[in-house]
């Protein structure tokens, strides 16, 4: 098994560091897998038996690293697997931001380890500076490549535009405070709703015209859990309550410039958010809904 | 003792105090004739800063005011914490302070602090005294053969690239580069620490002379407290050090106006965890071995700790306490480590290798596990057989 890569535009390191630290804020270890054309970062729901992954990101290799080869252990098995602990990696890449440039190879000292190159320009002298990292990982066995690949979602039932990260963030930290759980109601004609219950308050902000892109038909709320609002066709509404820390910091991920975010909603299971980039990296969180 | 520092000044001697008191507790004040030392010793007695304020920084400056002796100034020790207070935000001190005013009142044994700020406020501290000693480390700082002139941004950004739990750096130094590692201790298991190294060429430093190729292991902890001093002061940074195991002298300076040393004791990195990371495959294969065989003498670790411990020995005889009768109890504190680690010796040669078997024992203890009554070994008539088979 062998792997290295090369970046050396200041955009792409950028990115990758954001995008590490995102994943490292939402937990300690991820998956990193390495194939031909894409790099992918997968994080799991703590390790208790195979569950589908929580996070998944895919990073095309084309638009991040000028020198990219891998080999995997053989023709069946292509790709490489490598359990990696993120606030490691996330630490690592901080400096990223001001490298020159970046060298990522798998070696192996008394351990396998990804050992990261970095040449860092410095604020003294026209010298450069080497800076090497060495973090140990894990490399994954085959028989548990089935757990990180590619989770098969059912059709969401409404998705929707999201208005500026940094304006939902805000709203959701402050919400936060008051509950941990938090409502997240989409409608077809635009209209974003997130809502919270205390014992002594209601609060909900709305949001609206934003773009819907897909709509599956009239929603069923025969289950009578529903608060219907006034003039609202409830049959056009679907709604999912989350965990509100989860879904704040997947929303952290505003650092990463984004041209998209899309939130898709199966009603009341699952909360699908997709972040595109424009070097057409797409990172994926899913959120599963609570049901009472 | 009594002294007029200016407000510029004040801002300086509040740095200089936050900056002592990452080190340690206790804060010892010495007044001679022309200047005033502050020092400070850490709790495990690794770390040791002194800064030195000469005449030139005070507006008024008599040594022995209130002594009765003529050459005598003043020697106490005041607890860190009472100091800190009184210099609690140095970054305001400038624009608030006008003057400020320490003087030893010898009725009470209290030192006083008296700032006199703008708008006509004027605050008075009165710190006890806790000791009247004073407290001096040998170390040598000009006869030594590496010397390393930096500015500290350069040390700062170059630990930026370490994890915040890292906790020592190694410092190879040699006359190509110098590479600053995050220095692992054996007992952490290897595949779990990132390792960290960075390679700095001597053209970045102001000056770079290095007479004896070494390695010299730190703690983080004071190093970072240093540097910070460095960068709230703007002024670069000089290393002074020889060997392993001989402690590191850091100096900032002003020219004539204050001289900042810290020594930072040093320790010999375990060879075999301290692989550079930079190794090829075939030097790999090699490592592994030294790390296999590191691993067999596990249990020989016990006296792999005495070396360690005669290093440490070497590093304590560095504060060595003049003036007998006043440090009684600190020498007694050293004596009854040094003692410690003899009885810490003593105590690894008697313990012997624990078995490595259980079938030793069974092959050693046969006969216990045999039932002692054997029925072949009578002869003759029996008269009372068995009533059961036990």
């Amino acid at each position: 098994m062998k792997f290295r890569a090369v970046m050396i535009d200041t955009g792409p390191m950028r990115e990758f560091s954001n995008i590490v630290t995102t994943i490292s804020k939402l937990s300690k270890e991820c998956v990193m897998r390495l194939s031909d054309d894409k790099l992918y970062f997968i994080v799991s729901e703590d390790n208790s038996g195979p569950t589908p992954p929580v996070l998944w990101c895919e990073i095309p290799q084309d638009m991040f690293f000028s020198e990219y080869q891998m080999i995997g252990i053989d023709e069946d098995h292509k790709d490489i697997y490598l359990g990696v602990v993120s606030a490691n990696l996330a630490r690592s890449l901080m400096t990223l931001k001001s490298a020159k440039c970046l060298k990522i190879k798998l070696t192996k000292k008394q351990c396998p380890c990804l050992t990261l190159e970095i040449e860092m320009p410095s604020s003294t002298s026209q010298q450069t500076r080497q800076v090497t990292h060495d973090i140990p990982v894990i490399v994954v066995p085959r028989k548990l490549w089935s757990e990180f690949q590619e989770p098969r979602v059912p059709q969401p039932d409404i998705s929707i535009e999201l208005p500026t990260l940094k304006q939902l963030r805000t709203t959701v930290d402050r919400m936060r405070t008051m509950s941990p759980e938090i409502v997240i109601r989409a409608s077809s004609e635009g209209r974003l709703t997130l809502q919270i219950k205390t014992s002594m308050a209601k609060v909900s902000t709305r949001f609206k015209d934003l773009r819907v892109e897909a709509f599956e038909g009239p929603i069923d709320h025969s289950d009578s859990e529903t608060e219907s609002q006034t003039n609202e066709d409830m049959s056009n509404v679907c709604y999912c309550r989350v965990d509100a820390k989860k879904f704040s910091i997947f929303l952290s991920a505003d650092q990463i410039s984004h041209n998209q975010t899309m939130c898709s909603i199966v009603h009341k299971k699952l909360i699908i958010l997709c972040l595109q980039t424009e070097e057409n990296v797409k990172l994926q969180f899913f959120i599963t809904g609570i049901v009472y | 003792m009594k002294c007029h520092i200016p407000g510029p000044n004040v801002k300086v001697l509040g740095r200089t105090i936050h900056a002592l008191a990452r080190f340690g507790d206790e804060l010892y004040l010495e007044s001679l004739s022309d200047c005033i030392l502050l020092r400070t010793l850490n709790a495990a007695e690794s770390a040791y800063a002194m800064v030195k304020f000469n005449k030139n920084f005070f507006s008024y400056f008599n040594y022995n005011f209130y002594s009765t002796d003529e050459n005598e100034g003043l020697k106490c020790k005041i607890s860190m914490k009472s100091a800190l207070n009184t210099f609690k935000s140095p970054t305001h001190m400038d624009k608030q302070v006008e003057n400020l005013e320490i003087k030893l009142d010898p009725v009470s044994c209290k030192l006083i602090f008296q700032l006199k700020c703008k708008h006509g406020i004027v605050k008075t501290h009165y710190v006890s005294t806790l000791d009247c000693k004073a407290m001096q480390a040998i170390y040598t700082k000009d006869l030594v053969p590496n010397r390393i002139t930096s500015s500290q941004r350069m040390l700062t950004e170059a630990l930026s690239n370490f994890q915040n739990s890292d906790d020592q750096v190694t410092l190879e130094v040699s006359s190509q580069s110098l590479l600053m590692r995050n220095y692992i201790d054996s007992n952490l298991d290897l595949c779990k620490i990132i390792r960290t190294q960075i390679n700095i060429k001597p053209s970045e430093f102001d000056s770079y002379m290095i007479g004896t190729e070494t390695i010299i292991t730190f703690t983080l902890k004071e190093f970072r407290a240093l540097l910070a001093f460095a960068e709230a002061l703007s002024l670069p940074l000089q290393l002074h050090f020889e060997v392993t195991g001989k402690p590191a002298v850091f100096i900032v300076h002003n020219g004539s106006t204050f001289e900042a040393h810290f020594v930072l004791a040093t320790s010999k990195p375990d060879v075999a965890t301290q692989a550079s990371t930079q190794a090829s495959s075939q030097i790999d294969k090699k490592r592994k071995e030294n790390f296999s065989s590191h691993e067999r003498s596990a249990k020989k670790k016990p006296h792999m700790d005495v070396e360690i411990r005669k290093c440490l020995e070497d590093d304590s005889h560095l504060f060595n306490d003049i003036e007998v009768p006043e440090d009684v109890c600190t020498e007694k504190g050293q004596n009854v480590s040094q003692a410690h680690f003899v009885e810490r010796n003593m105590d690894c040669d008697d313990i012997p290798a624990s078995p490595t078997s259980r079938i030793k024992i069974k092959s050693v203890f046969k006969r216990c596990f045999e039932s002692t009554f054997d029925p072949r070994s009578i002869q003759g008539v029996v008269l009372a057989e068995n009533s059961d088979s036990d």
